[in-house]
């Protein structure tokens, strides 16, 4: 049980909670030092409940009528802003094909000499991709305005989805950080998404995002960037292909990526630079580890 | 090439100065441009010499009522030359001060009028017409505001003044029309008011001090009266009649004319942004209202220019310059600042009586929504302000039924001026009315008046 003294809060967002019945745990703070105040409180305060209708309340067409369901702080902030991605930053998506065969035995090897932690493809995903802006650092970029600002280390935020909604947590300089240390604090940055606690310095900026829907058997798909990052990655599933090798036909275990671009920093062949040093290091695990 | 600034500011108030200075501690390099004065209107024709002449009002007005303490004094007069000559060497001293400030901060600062030629580089023209052109990844634009001019009211050096010439007047008017009733004229109307003058006070709305609760307002309107004022409310200056005798002033009110005679007339009606000259139409800068428009940020619509203060949308007040000053330095120096919140941001009159107030007042309360609980407590009831011989006055509280939450708070009367900022820390910490009755506060002290009247709205009032 968290010890309820420990939540910082106003005395006024106190007393919303109170009355509203809402556990102050579960609110994210955004005064100092992460004190909840009355904004944060009027945020998480979930819209007044539709009154049912007359209709149900008689019993006929309960059904069939349509439901209004409001909105709440994270689908409001959600629309806001991949709205305002998808009409002003202008997108392109660049598509390839990752073989998976070495990095699963790799993956099997590491976790076979670790308890506890066990390293997750998705791990691999991040720190290739960390490594990738590295190698190309003009891809490692924000849209500035009138300017672009050049990164220096590569921050790769993955998206969480959690009920209602998702959250992008950032895992800062991955390119400095060990498979080992990636997936533990991936672990905690999820679980601190999935309650609700992500402070915004474990959620802002970013050089690019992860969005990895392969779990739900999605083979491929075109993600939305989330500004002021320049690309996102979206990830599908690994699966057993018939390939071509040298005239034969051979089974490999296989991975489609797509990488969306805001073109005002990142051009064509500069998406395909970043994606080729990305597919590297999938295809040759040994160098993650260099 | 000339150097390249990380930070650099145009204008010197008290928007402009803070900023650069906030800067310079961030890490940034950063250096500041003015084309006057030091300190902007702020120290150098604005609040603070204003508030050297009404001290000496003060003083003089305390001899008047010595005997009421049992003090025998006689023969105060006013001696106007030397109560401005206090006014300006005070502003003097801090416009110095200033200087000095930047210069601890290694700030350096560069005299003349400056104006953009692109989003990172500004050319500065001195007195002599001499240019030179400095470069900057952030411009803030910190220029201030000046007087409103109403046609037909120009300031004239003589009989019509802005506040600029009131402020450095050689004779007492005999008799002083105040057209406007914010903070600005009500200030000069009770500084010539207590050196004698007979004045009126001429207010275009329904009543003076438009912008406070219209219970204190109501209140003000009372005490000045009390002291020899004259209020036309409702009313419009339509024309002014200047000839050597004096002047006559037009006005209409309510449909009705009249015509008062009277030896000055002080333009107290606003303030405009002093957005020209700048650049800003070269860079496409937007503005709204007249003012430059700026996000939660200060920023432009050009990332890299900030725009703070009088130049952008009030309240014109100076620490709501200076507390954007450093959030556009917070800001760019890559942190996170909090934002300013309007309602926040606490007010002071300088007339006798003073004024302060913050957040809602009751009719804006109401219009917004909230269902209300209002507090009440007079100096009357107030153990120091009898000792002080201030009886006059009212601490008034506004919360939120349902929360608790102080929306605002008012007051009138002796020293309130120094009282508002425990309300503005109660705001700005979100306590409710249970934390506030909670303290302690000292006795004999015109503060327990706070405590008073936020027990008051909830029924629970001692000394009343
Ligand atoms: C009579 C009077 C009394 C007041 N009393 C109070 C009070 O009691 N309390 C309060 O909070 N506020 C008071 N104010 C308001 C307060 O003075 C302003 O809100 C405050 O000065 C605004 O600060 P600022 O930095 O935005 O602008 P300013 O103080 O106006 O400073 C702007 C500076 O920019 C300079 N400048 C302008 N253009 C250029 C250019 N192109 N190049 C270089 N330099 C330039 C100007 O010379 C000036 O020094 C009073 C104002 C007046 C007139």
């Amino acid at each position: 049980m968290a010890n309820p003294e420990r939540v910082k809060a106003s005395p006024l967002a106190r007393r919303i909670a109170k009355t509203n019945g809402l556990d102050l745990s579960q609110i994210n703070g955004s005064g100092p030092n992460g004190r909840i105040i009355k904004r944060d409180v009027e945020q998480a305060k979930a819209p007044p409940q539709q009154k049912p209708t007359a209709a149900i309340q008689h019993g006929a067409q309960t059904t069939t009528q349509p439901e209004i369901m409001p909105l709440d702080g994270m689908r409001k902030t959600i629309a806001a802003r991949l709205t305002e991605a998808k009409q002003t930053v202008p997108h392109f998506y660049l598509t390839i094909d990752c073989r998976l065969d070495d990095l699963l035995t790799a993956r099997k090897n590491m976790n076979a000499h670790l308890d506890g932690v066990k390293i997750s493809v998705n791990d691999f995903i991040i720190k290739a991709m960390a490594l990738a802006l590295r190698d190309v650092p003009d891809a490692n970029a924000q849209w500035g305005g009138d300017h672009i600002l050049k990164l220096k280390q590569s921050d790769v935020a993955v998206a969480v989805a959690i009920e209602g909604g998702l959250f992008t947590p950032v895992i800062r300089a991955a390119e400095s950080k060990g498979l080992k240390e990636i997936s533990a604090e991936m672990k905690a940055l999820a679980g601190l998404a999935r309650d609700r606690k992500l402070t915004p310095d474990q959620y802002e900026g970013g050089s690019t995002s992860i969005s990895n829907l392969g779990m739900f058997g999605v083979k491929n798909f075109q993600a939305v960037i989330n500004p002021p990052q320049a690309t996102i990655l979206a990830v599908g599933g690994g699966e057993e292909r018939l390939i071509p090798i040298n005239g034969q036909a051979v089974v490999a275990n296989m991975m489609t990526v797509t990488l969306s671009c805001d073109h005002r920093v990142v051009d064509g062949a500069l998406g395909a630079q970043l994606l080729h040093a990305f597919k590297h290091y999938i295809e040759t695990p040994v160098a993650l580890a260099l | 090439m000339s150097e390249e600034f990380d930070y650099l500011v145009i204008g010197a108030g008290p928007g402009g100065y803070v900023s650069a200075i906030r800067a310079a501690q961030l890490g940034l390099k950063a250096a500041i441009i003015e084309r006057e004065h030091f300190g902007g209107i702020c120290l150098n024709w604005g609040c603070i010499p204003t508030k050297a002449l009404l001290r000496s009002a003060e003083v003089l007005e305390f001899h008047h009522h010595a005997a009421n303490y049992g003090v025998k004094s006689s023969g105060a007069t006013a001696d106007l030359p030397a109560m401005v000559k206090r006014s300006r060497d005070i502003a003097k001293q801090l416009n110095q001060g200033v200087q000095h400030l930047l210069k601890k901060n290694k700030v350096p600062s560069f005299m003349g009028a400056a104006k953009l030629v692109s989003k990172h580089e500004v050319q500065v023209t001195d007195k002599a017409g001499k240019t030179q052109h400095l470069r900057a990844k952030n411009i803030v634009i910190a220029t201030g505001a000046r007087a409103r001019i109403l046609p037909g009211m120009e300031p004239d050096g003589g009989q019509i003044m802005s506040y600029r010439e009131a402020m450095v007047a050689e004779k007492i008017p005999s008799h002083l029309v105040v057209v406007g009733t914010g903070a600005i004229g009500v200030e000069f109307a009770s500084f010539y008011r207590a050196l004698g003058a007979e004045v009126t006070l001429v207010e275009m709305l329904d009543r003076i001090l438009p912008a406070e609760d219209a219970e204190i307002a109501a209140m003000a309107a009372k005490s000045f009266e009390k002291r020899g004022m004259n209020i036309r409310n409702k009313a419009k200056v339509s024309g002014v009649k200047k000839s050597p005798q004096g002047l006559e002033i037009m006005i209409e009110t309510k449909g009705k004319q009249e015509i008062i005679k009277a030896s000055h007339l002080l333009s107290a009606v606003g303030v405009v942004a002093n957005i020209e000259d700048i650049g800003l139409e070269a860079l496409s800068i937007a503005t709204e209202t007249g003012c430059i428009k700026v996000n939660a940020q200060c920023q432009t619509n050009i990332p890299n220019i900030y725009a703070i203060g009088d130049v952008t949308k009030g309240p014109w007040l100076a620490h709501k310059a200076s507390h954007e000053g450093v959030i556009a330095a917070e800001h760019a120096s890559g942190g996170h600042p909090h934002e300013l919140e309007k309602l926040r941001i606490p007010g002071c009159t300088y007339a006798n009586p003073q004024i302060a107030s913050i957040g809602h007042h009751e009719e804006s309360a109401k219009a917004a929504g909230y269902e209300i609980r209002v507090g009440r407590f007079p100096f009357m009831g107030n153990g120091k302000a009898l000792a002080l011989g201030e009886a006059e006055g009212m601490v008034k509280t506004i919360f939120d039924k349902k929360t608790g939450e102080l929306l605002g708070a008012h007051m009138i009367g002796a020293e309130v001026t120094e009282l508002i900022q425990g309300f503005a820390v109660a705001i700005g910490l979100e306590t409710t009315e249970e934390e506030l009755m909670n303290i302690v506060f000292p006795h004999p002290t015109l503060s327990e008046m706070m405590h008073e009247s936020v027990l008051s709205a909830y029924g629970r009032a001692i000394h009343i």
